[in-house]
């Protein structure tokens, strides 16, 4: 039988699956890298946050919140951008490597999403006496948020890991269209309440430029954490990957 | 001037919801590579078992 | 025209089937009716409060009467193998799509269209304002778009009626935003000024996804 030849049984023997576990490690390599550098950046990023950030004279200590919340709230729809790029090309040239960089973006993106979420109703409850407001910024992210629960429950509810690759390109190509649409609706909509000029949302030239210093070093501090996030489970789904080939393999053997 | 009245004049610290929002956030991004490092291990374990099974087949069916 | 005709035979046979069955629009009929109805005793309106509350009860009421439609659309056609054998067809993918589309936007129009008067009795406004025609014709419009492309996804998946409400009701948003804020402008015969920046946002949205859904379409169709 045509499958059961050596060269298509053990993984391991592949050229194909040489090149990935080489790759792996690489990875590996680069994702220990990763983790050191991102540490540190941390580290720094708390101390600048906690000890170098002036205190708002209007909001207080409360206010540090901003240096991790509006990176995070950047790098959620940085992530993703990176979904709909992969699955453009996914959609175009159908490589698993494009697939397995759209599944751990929006996995990851809705890490993001989420913590801006939350950390965004964290701050809006001292600051505004209210969990939440419907205004542009906050309503596009919790819609952002709804889209990537769509994709990856459309990736959950697949039939099978092909059709689930094409149906969550689909809706991250169409989702990403979607959202700066959705954002000027809403601004529209809610076009008679002034934006906050202070708060969650205020205009970064309302800022003095430390706190800008600061806020863009976070933001380096978050897009390493989030490649370090994306590098750990594309390599996850690379060992899924194999596991599901070598059970394939095993269910073929006469 | 009375403590009482000084406090009144600075803003409010809100610092539980501060330390709240860096909790969560810390806790959310460890909680989630903490998740992936798992899986990425048993995964690891699962290969390893079914290579060895693999092997196995591949010896008694003599090919 | 090449894409005309399989487009028109397509329409002409699901409304066929439909004249025969009768299943989608008595029960998409019924539904509209009742979402009125109980979101008029959720919502306890007042005289007084229909003019702000009417055009959001109306379009929630077309957005779900609207997917009850549109998850119709391929169930048929899945079931029965309906779609295998219209791909063997030498019709374009394209064709197949706007055929589908094309369809559940008459569907729903027709539903639309006798719902429209009930409405405005039941929740005492004008119904008949050009303004408010062309709104519920090009937010039809993007709904079956969106809805049809939607829906041939969620039909494959394994939880086929909450798929289609998660995809679609986070990208129509600016739809229905913009449905209702016309909507409401037409009814209590405001100034136009809103009019002006949502009708040009619902036909940019519906032009826009009228290229992208039949493109990727045949991704979503192939084997």
């Amino acid at each position: 039988m045509v499958r059961t030849q050596r060269a298509n049984g053990i993984p391991s023997a592949t050229p194909g699956a040489l090149a990935r576990v080489r790759a792996a490690s690489g990875r590996q390599g680069l994702g220990s890298y990763l983790v050191a550098v991102g540490g540190a950046l941390m580290l720094a990023d708390l101390y600048l946050i906690f000890m170098v950030a002036p205190t708002d004279s209007v909001l207080g200590h409360v206010q540090r919140v901003f240096y991790f919340h509006v990176p995070i709230a950047i790098m959620s729809f940085l992530a993703f951008f990176v979904v709909f790029l992969a699955s453009l090309v996914y959609l175009i040239r159908r490589g698993t490597r494009w697939d397995s960089v759209a599944h751990s973006a929006a996995e990851v993106g809705v890490i993001f999403v989420t913590l801006a979420l939350l950390t965004g109703t964290l701050w809006a409850r001292p600051v505004w006496n209210t969990w939440w407001a419907w205004e542009p910024r906050l309503t596009t992210t919790l819609i952002l948020w709804l889209i990537y629960v769509a994709y990856l429950m459309v990736r959950a509810y697949a039939p099978n890991r092909a059709r689930a690759a094409v149906y969550s390109a689909v809706v991250g190509i169409i989702g990403f269209v979607d959202v700066p649409i959705v954002y000027y609706s809403v601004q529209w909509w809610r076009g008679i309440h002034p934006a906050p000029v202070v708060g969650p949302l205020a205009a970064p030239d309302a800022l003095d430029r430390t706190m800008l210093a600061i806020l863009l070093f976070s933001l380096a501090t978050f897009a390493v954490l989030f490649l370090y996030l994306l590098l750990q489970r594309m390599s996850l789904r690379d060992t899924e990957d194999q596991v599901i080939e070598l059970r394939f393999s095993l269910r073929l053997r006469p | 001037m009375p403590i009482g009245l000084l406090q009144a004049q600075l803003p409010p610290s809100n610092l539980p919801y501060l330390f709240a929002a860096f909790a969560v956030s810390w806790l959310v991004f460890f909680g989630y590579a903490f998740f992936v490092s798992r899986r990425q291990q048993e995964m690891q374990r699962e290969i390893r078992a079914l290579r060895q099974a693999l092997e196995q087949q591949d010896t008694t069916s003599g090919a | 025209m090449g894409l005309l005709r399989p487009v028109l035979v397509l329409v002409w046979k699901d409304i066929l089937l439909e004249l025969r069955s009768r299943e989608i629009v008595i029960s998409v009929l019924v539904f509209g009716l009742l979402v009125v109805v109980v979101f008029n005793f959720a919502l306890n309106v007042t005289p007084r409060q229909v003019a702000a509350l009417a055009p959001g009860i109306l379009w929630v009421a077309f957005a779900f009467a609207g997917i009850l439609a549109m998850n119709r659309a391929f169930v048929a056609e899945k079931e029965q193998g309906g779609l295998e054998g219209l791909l063997l067809a030498p019709v374009s993918r394209d064709a197949i799509f706007l055929g589908k589309a094309l369809t559940s936007f008459l569907f729903m129009l027709i539903v639309e269209a006798a719902l429209l008067p009930v409405f405005a009795v039941l929740l005492s406004f004008s119904a008949f304002s050009f303004i408010l025609i062309l709104t519920i014709v090009l937010a039809t419009l993007g709904f079956a778009t969106v809805g049809t492309l939607f829906s041939a996804i969620a039909v494959q998946t394994r939880a086929r009626e909450i798929m289609l409400p998660v995809l679609f009701f986070p990208i129509i948003l600016p739809v229905l935003i913009g449905a209702v804020e016309v909507s409401s402008q037409a009814i209590g015969g405001g100034s136009g000024v809103g009019v002006g920046r949502w009708l040009p946002l619902l036909g940019v949205f519906d032009a826009l996804f009228l290229v992208i859904c039949p493109w990727v379409f045949s991704a979503v169709v192939e084997e």
